[in-house]
This record gives structure tokens, sequence and C-alpha cells, in this order.
């Protein structure tokens, strides 16, 4: 049971810190709602979820947050990437597309015996 | 490095929670309204937008309850609710709390306080010396494989001759006087070789110590002294400029070169000394013959060598061995068949440690004893007190605790328990190791040793392991039945305890078990406390109180081999006619004093010697009054007299004592029999009974006395003894006066009760014994209270069951017997079952020998049998009058309620 959140924690990690990368400050309602539309609605996730992640990554120092008004003027806490945390995507991306990788030539039909 | 940066993010989470937990309640709010306000645009109505936007998020509380894991150490913040739920628990059981507490407080603070003293002369044996780990004793081997000290010669040729150490030192502790005649002070220390603080690695705190100039062999060649620091603080203010000064020892001047460092205190373990001096001075100061220095004979000097690095012990030891054998054929005449060995410094069987590594192993199995019967009873305790907790164990296992959870509690409650027993036992201990003086004898005895009972570092770690043991010892248990508790049972029963069978058993499986625990508890405090009285025999066979002893020194004073002796009878005679004098005697040596005690050579009509057979035998020179006014009884024969003179008249005689008959007369008349000995042959006229000689532990060693008047000759030693009515100092007085009107230029400045003087040897063993007998008996108190303790609540769970009876007729008295019948019934089954371990376990623990000391050899662990039935059947007897009290006191009081209030109390 762990093991599996860990593994989800680890990729709804890479997806707020690779989002946060590509539009700035953003509130947790609406990292949520970009994360959905970037996965073409195919993930189906638990907005509830995110808010642990977003604890952790900021306990582990690869985000900060502060309290801003959103675009409809509603008090939130807005969350951006530190330098730390863009290192840190940048090495888990590129590990990420390695193991993809590795899997995808497993999981591809293979013609030749 | 990040995890944990975010550890320390979520222990500080563990704090202030309000604060940032109300920050997360504000940016959720949040949240779910930007999703309300989508929801809204989109054309819902604002319930419904509100309501979808919770199922998005996955519920509210759910989200909090994720986020509050996240933010804080969720096992830490349910530890600390253990600890503040047990803590009100504990405050709410007062009596239990306090007995629980005082229980393991005792039992914790006693093993500390015995571990402080065991460690302070088995784990530290010397303080303030560099590289403590490669020094070892140098012992000299008899024939008969016991271990002397060495001579000085041996000394100088083990010195100039073996490669393998860095050094080799010799020392003799000794008592001197210093300061002017009439206010004299005893002051123990030792009479060392130059070489002994440069062998022991001790730098000096002021001044130096002794330089090699002053390693030499010239007799008198060295007035110089090292002060201690105890000393130089309480004598000389801690002045720095004391160094040059001089000092009066034995009246002679000797100048202080330098202070010792605190943590020195000499070379033997548990005793502080507070003055060295080179032991070529020991002719000047104590008016010996030069010559003695030089013979092989006068074995007194214990020896301590520093191994070489990457030299091992045994290496060592052969070296050591094969010029020791050699010199023993080179010096056929005093040394033959001698050897000599090395052995670790808490090896050595001279001082304190010597006797007290015996003791000390009982000691510390006494203080396992009684910390296994604190864990027992605490976990009784508590055992006890989870069924009496089953109903509300019983309702939070319904309300969906796990079982994990609940068996943590109970354990986070040992733990507290444990944790304020061990605090008040920690805070106890060094008021514990104060109160170990008060066990020891008056006098200057108290400065001499010098123990640390400050608890250091090992005694902390040590108690801190006890707690950790007794903590799971007494969880353990409660902590195994909550977790097989059954909810359906708890719940059905509705709270209706005492009635089922099963708990019953339990019960009584308790009791049962308290009581055999007693039982191994009680008679193994009696057998140990039994074969401590036989190691110890503080019985010494002779009567050392109301004496008072004082050193002549009258080579000092000019005086020759005749004028000596009549300066003895005078003095006698003067001392006989005193009001308050009982008995007047004098000797060479002194029983059971520092001084080495002499042997002679002896041969023995009718008595063929084995090759290789030790025929040296320890002896005595005595007046007439000696043995009289030791109280030594004669078994046979006649006592010295008078007439027994150098007169070519009277012929020379002797007194030999049981173990001498036993060994070279078995079942032969000694009286009257011929030995030969100093170049002529004595005849026995009497037989003496054994006392000891040289150590308390010793075993029955073979003894003879021959006449001062014959045999006295200007190198013994004079020990002058006076036995009053009273305060034996009381006398001292008119000794000074007697001695000034024979002789103005003898003064009496080294008086001192006999008992006093061998206080030396007595005291380590009283100072044991009285922690033995101290730790006995709360081993035995604890057992008790814990046997009551459980049996008095084992009627107490019957309070209903005895209203049943009474409410169908049953009388008082007839309920009472059947109560008590049933408690004696299961004490016997405990008594039985206890019996058996307390029988296997004796014996497993005589099987084990705890002494390599020659002189005290053979002693056991367990000294005789391990079946004393004095011990059993004195247990047996106390546990059953304990048991039956137990249950006789609270049936008599559920027996004498109204039935209807009995039945109505649940």
């Amino acid at each position: 049971m762990a093991e599996k959140t860990d593994v989800w924690q680890g990729t709804l990690a890479l997806m707020v810190l690779r989002t946060l990368e590509s539009l700035g400050p953003l509130h947790g309602y609406g990292l949520a709602r970009r994360i959905e539309q970037t996965s073409g609605d195919l993930l189906q996730l638990n907005y509830g979820t995110l808010y642990p992640a977003l604890l952790k990554l900021e306990q582990e120092g690869f985000i900060r947050s502060r309290w801003g008004v959103s675009e409809n003027n509603r008090k939130a806490k807005f969350y951006e990437l530190t330098k730390a945390g863009q290192r840190r995507l940048k090495k888990a991306a590129s590990e990420w597309e390695q193991t993809t990788m590795i899997l995808s030539r497993f999981l591809t039909p293979v013609e030749e015996a | 490095m990040r995890q944990l940066r975010a550890l320390a993010l979520r222990l500080r989470g563990l704090f202030g929670s309000r604060l940032s937990g109300d920050d997360f309640a504000a940016e959720l709010e949040g949240h779910v309204a930007l999703d309300t306000d989508d929801g809204i645009r989109a054309g819902l109505t604002p319930q419904e937008a509100r309501r979808q936007a919770l199922i998005r998020l996955g519920g509210a509380e759910q989200t909090r309850q994720a986020w509050r894991e996240r933010r804080t150490l969720p096992w830490l913040e349910s530890l600390i609710q253990d600890v503040r739920f047990g803590l009100r628990m504990l405050l709410r059981n007062r009596a239990f709390t306090i007995v629980a507490v005082l229980t393991l407080a005792i039992g914790i603070g006693v093993s500390a306080t015995a571990f402080t003293w065991i460690n302070a002369v088995l784990l530290q044996p010397l303080g303030g010396v560099a590289g403590p780990e490669r020094l070892v004793t140098l012992e000299s081997v008899t024939p008969n494989d016991g271990l002397v000290p060495n001579s000085y010669p041996d000394y100088v040729d083990f010195r100039d001759h073996l490669k393998l150490f860095d050094g080799i030192a010799v020392t003799k502790p000794y008592a001197f006087s210093i300061g002017n005649q009439d206010h004299a002070e005893r002051v123990w220390g030792e009479l060392v070789s130059g070489n002994f603080f440069a062998v022991l690695g001790v730098a000096p705190e002021q001044g130096r110590m002794f330089l090699p100039a002053e390693y030499g062999d010239t007799p008198g060649a060295f007035p110089v002294a090292v002060i201690s620091d105890r000393y130089w603080r309480s004598h000389y203010a801690a002045n720095p400029a004391v160094v040059g000064h001089t000092i009066r020892v034995n009246q002679h001047e000797l100048t202080i070169v330098g202070v010792a460092p605190p943590a020195f205190h000499g070379s033997m373990p548990v005793t502080a000394f507070d003055l060295w001096i080179p032991y070529m001075q020991q002719p000047v100061l104590n008016g010996v013959g030069v010559w003695l220095l030089r013979d092989r004979h006068n074995r007194n000097m214990l020896g301590i060598a520093r191994l070489k690095q990457s030299v091992t012990a045994d290496q060592a030891r052969q070296e050591l061995k094969a010029l020791a054998d050699r010199m023993a054929i080179l010096n056929a005449d005093v040394s033959e068949g001698m050897s000599a060995t090395l052995m670790p410094l808490w090896k050595s069987p001279h001082g304190p440690q010597g006797l007290l590594i015996g003791p000390l192993r009982i000691l510390m199995g006494v203080c396992i004893l009684v910390l296994l019967i604190v864990c027992a009873n605490v976990a009784n305790l508590q055992l006890a007190r989870a069924t009496v907790r089953e109903k509300e164990f019983g309702a939070r296992l319904a309300l969906g605790a796990g079982r994990m959870r609940l068996a943590r509690q109970v354990l986070t409650e040992s733990l507290l328990l444990t944790l304020a027993g061990a605090a008040l036992g920690i805070a106890a201990t060094p008021w514990m190791s104060h109160a170990l003086r008060y066990l020891m004898p008056p006098g200057p005895m108290q400065q001499l040793v010098a123990m640390d009972t400050s608890p250091n570092l090992t005694v902390l770690a040590f108690t801190v392991g006890l707690c950790v043991f007794a903590a799971l010892a007494a969880g353990l248990a409660p902590a195994l039945q909550v977790g097989r508790l059954s909810l359906n049972a708890r719940m059905n029963e509705g709270g209706r305890s005492g009635s089922a069978g099963r708990r019953n058993r339990l019960r009584s499986v308790l009791v049962i078990s308290e009581v055999a625990l007693a039982l191994v508890a009680i008679v193994g405090a009696g057998l140990f406390a039994r074969s401590f009285q036989t190691t110890m025999r503080i019985d010494p066979g002779f009567d050392p109180d109301h004496v008072l002893l004082n050193q002549f020194f009258l080579n000092t004073s000019g005086y020759n081999l005749e004028q000596r002796k009549e300066f003895c009878r005078r003095l006698a005679e003067r001392m006989q006619t005193s009001p308050g004098v009982t008995n007047v005697a004098y000797s060479d040596g002194v029983p059971l004093g520092f001084e080495p005690s002499w042997w002679e050579e002896l041969k023995i009509e009718g008595y063929a010697p084995q090759p290789n057979e030790n025929m040296n035998i320890f002896r005595n020179v005595i007046s007439p009054g000696y043995l009289p006014l030791m109280h030594i009884p004669l078994v046979e024969g006649r006592n010295f007299t008078e007439q027994d003179n150098e007169a070519d008249t009277s012929p020379a005689v002797m007194i030999v004592n049981e173990a001498f008959v036993r060994r070279f007369f078995p079942g032969r008349d000694p009286i009257g029999a011929k030995v030969h000995g100093w170049g002529s042959w004595f005849r026995i006229v009497g037989v003496a009974k054994d006392s000891k000689y040289h150590y308390l532990s010793e075993p029955a060693t073979p003894y003879f006395y021959v006449p001062f008047r014959q045999i006295y000759r200007t190198d013994m030693s004079l020990a002058f003894y006076v036995r009053t009515q009273g305060d034996p100092d009381s006398i001292l007085s008119t000794l000074r006066a007697e001695t000034r009107a024979i002789d103005p230029n003898v003064t009496v400045f080294d008086a001192a009760p006999l008992k006093e003087f061998i206080g030396a040897s007595l005291y380590p063993q009283k100072v044991a014994a009285s922690l033995m007998a101290v730790l006995g008996g709360i081993a035995v108190l604890l057992a008790a209270v814990g046997l009551y303790s459980m049996m008095a609540y084992w009627v107490a769970q019957r309070t209903q069951e005895i209203g049943v009876r009474m409410a169908l007729g049953a009388q008082p008295a007839h309920v009472l017997r059947m109560v008590v019948g049933q408690g004696l019934r299961l004490t016997a089954a405990g008594l039985a079952a206890g019996a058996l371990m307390a029988f296997a376990l004796s014996r497993a623990v005589s099987a084990v020998s705890f002494t390599n000391s020659a002189m005290g050899g053979g002693a056991r662990l367990l000294g005789g049998s391990a079946f004393d039935p004095v011990v059993y059947i004195g247990a047996v007897v106390f546990l059953c009058v304990l048991a039956a009290l137990a249950a006789y006191l609270p049936a008599r009081r559920a027996a004498s309620i109204d039935p209807m209030q009995a039945l109505r109390a649940e």
C-alpha cells in the first residue's frame, strides 16, 4: 500500500514541478485543474491528494508558498518553484524518460525471436 | 539532506499545530470556493456546485487528515497521546503508581549503588595512571603454588634482566606517623621503588615525582616524599609552595618534592594512600637493619609491571618464569622451588580487592535477584490492573482501536512507570552510596578508603540497561494479555469480572508464580547470606576489642638485644599493675596487619616430607601473655612462662596450632615431639586453637609460636599490646607515662586500638557484609510485598462470590476457612514449584568457584551444600504465614460486610 502511494506521489510530484515550471506561480486549485487538462482528462485526480504532495515538496524545499489573491478575487495560497526545485525537475524528468523508454522496449511487441 | 530538512519541519509541526492547521483550513476553503465559482459559471446552482467541488476534492475531512499525517510524524503524535493518557491513568491510580514506582526505585537504586561499589573495585582498578591496560601484578609463587609478594633482591633481578617490560616497580603499604611525637598523625602511604611513578605513568600536579637519580638501591640516600592531592589540600591548603618543604615522618625529616594528581590514590584499588617514600628510606624511617633489604627471604614487596607495547601477557609471563626458575636454582638456599607469575591488577590477592572479588560477585547475583523480583512484582501489579481494566480495553477495541495500539499503550505505561522509578532510583543512588559510609567502622579507616561514589557513565549505562529490561519485563505480560482479549467475550460478560473460570485460573497461576518467585528469592538470599557468613569468617579467632597496640622502634634509640628484652619486661611489669589493665603482651608480628608474616623452615621429628614439600611454616615470636591477651585458647598442653627463657637450663619450646597438628601429627600426640628450626631443636609444649594470621579468608594455616625470650632478635619488630576493661584509647596516656619513666628517649607516637589497626583488612568485608544484609532484606521485603498484594487481590476479586455464599447461608467462619484454605493450597503449589526452581538454581550456582587467590583458596560461591534445610524450612514457614495472613485479612473484611452490599457493589 505504502509503495503504491509513493510511486503515485512520485509521479504526482513530477507533474506538479513541471506545471509550476511552465506556468509560474499557481494556487492548489489551479494546479489540479491544469494537471487534469494536461493529462487530456485521462487522469482521474482526487484534488485532495494534491495537498499532502504539495506539503511534502515544500518541506523538502523544492517549492515555496505565499498567500495571494486569485484572478476572481479569492484569497488563495500560491506555489512557485525554487532553484532546488528546478534542478530536481531536470533530474527527475530525465530519470523518468529513461524509465519509460526501457519499459516501452519491453512492452512493444517484438518481431524477431 | 532533503529528508533531514523535511523531518525537522515535521518535528516542528508537532508544536504550534493549531496555527498552521488553521492556515490549511483557509487554503482548503479557498480551493473549494474557486471550484464552486467555476461550477456556478458553468450554470450549476451554488449548492450543486459546492457539492461537486467537495466530491472532486475527495472530502474535506479526509484531505485534512492526509495533510495532517504528512505535516507531522503520526507515530510520534500518538506516542505523545499515549504518554499523556498513561500519565492520567497513573495519576488516577495513585496507590498502584506509588507502590510500583517505589518498588522500581528501590530495585534500581539498590542495584545502582551496589554496581557503583563493584565498579569502583573491579572495573576501575587504578585512577590517574597512564595506560592501565598494560599494567599487571607481578607475584612470586611458592613451591606449593601459593602467591606471595616479592623480595627486594628478587625485584632488582627482575628489573635488571627482563626485556619485555617497560618497567617493573615494587611497593609496600605502610602506616607512617607524621608530625611531632605528642601529636603525631597516622597516615597511610607506600614505600615504593624509585621508578614507581614512572612505571605507573603518573605525572605530578605540583613539583616533580622521583627522579631517575632516586631510583637507586642505596639505603638511606633519598630523604624525599611525594604527597597526595588530598593531603596537600587538607594539610597545606593547596599551597604550591609546599614543594621543598620538609615533612616529619616517623621522626625523620623528608623533603616534599611533589604532589600527585587528584585522581591518583596509590597502587591499590579502593584504598587511598597519602604519602609515597622511596623504599630505600625504610632502614632510616623504621629502624630496621640494612641487611633486610638484601634478604631474599624478606618477601613483602608488591610488584607492578608495565608490559611493552605489542607484548602479550603470556610472552611476558614466560620470560618472567624462565628468569624466576633460574633464580630459584641460583639462590637455592632461600628460593628453592620458587617461581613468579603475572596476573591482571584486579586479580592480585593482596589488598582489599583480593578479598572483595568473591563477595562482590555474590552481591551482583543478589542484585539481579532483587531486580527480578522487582520486575515480577510490577508485572503482576500491571497484570492485575489489566484485569480490572478489561472493560476499558473492551470499549476501546469496540470503538475501533487496534490491538497493537492497545498493547503499545500498555507498554508505554510500563515505560513511564519504569522511567519514574529509575529517575527516583538514580536520584537516591548518591544518597545511598553516601549511606555506605555509615556502615564503615569509625576512625581513620574512613579516610583510608577512596571510593568514587558519584554515579559515572558506566553506572548510568548499567541503570538505563536495567530500566529497559525492567520495562520490557513488566510490560510484556500485560501487553500480551491485551493482545489476546476477545472482544465478544468482554462485551457480553457485561463486566461481570470474577465469575469467569478462565480468569480465576489465570489469577491462581499469578499467585502460584508469585509464591514460587518469593521462595526462590528468600532461599537465594538466605543461601547467599549463609555462604557469605562462612566465606567471610568475620571471627578472626582472636579478640581485638579493648586492646591498645603500639609498635616500638627501639633500634633508633640505640638498644641492643638484651636492652630491648629488658625494656619489654619492665614495661609489661609496670603496665600490668596500672588500673584498668587486664593483660599485657608483646610480640614480633601483628595478626592481620599490613606487615608481612615470617616463616621458618622446619624439620619435624617423625614426619617425612614429600620431595619438594614446602616446609616453610609461618610463625610468631610472643611473650607468655600473648595467647591469653588475644583470647586464643590452648586446646592441649601449657602456655609459655617466664621460665621459658634464654638460660641454658631451660629447653627451647614451641606452641603449634591445630592445623599444624593436623598436617604433621595425624593420629599422633604432638606434645613433647621435637621440631627443628633456627639451628636447634624445640619441644612442643602446647597446641593453640586456629586463628586468622594474614587474611580473614585464608583456610586454616599451620602456624607456630616460639617464646620471645628464646628467639627474639634485633631485626624483629616489637608490637606491644595492652588489654583494658574499657576504651583502649583511655590507657594511652598511662602507656606514654610508663614508657617515659623507663626511658625518656623512647616515645609512644604510633599507638592505636588493635581493632582499628587490623580494620584495614576487615573493613571491605564488613561493608560487603552490610550491603549483603541490606540487599537480602530488601529482596525478602519485596517478595513479601508482592506475595501479599497478589494474595489480597485474589481474595478481593472474590468479594461477590463470598457475598453469594453468605446470602445462601454460609457462616463467616466457614467462608474464612474456605478462602484461607484455598489460598494455602495455592501457596503449597507455589512452594513446590519454587523449591524445585531454587534447588536447581542453587545447584547450578554452587558449582561456580569464585576465587583464584592461593591464600583464600577453595572457596565456592555457595559454600558447602546447596541444600541448607534451615534456609528452606525458614523460607517455607515464613511464606505460609504471610500467605495465610494475606488471605485472611481481606477475607475477614469480605465476610464481615452485609451480603447484599457485597452483591450490589458490582
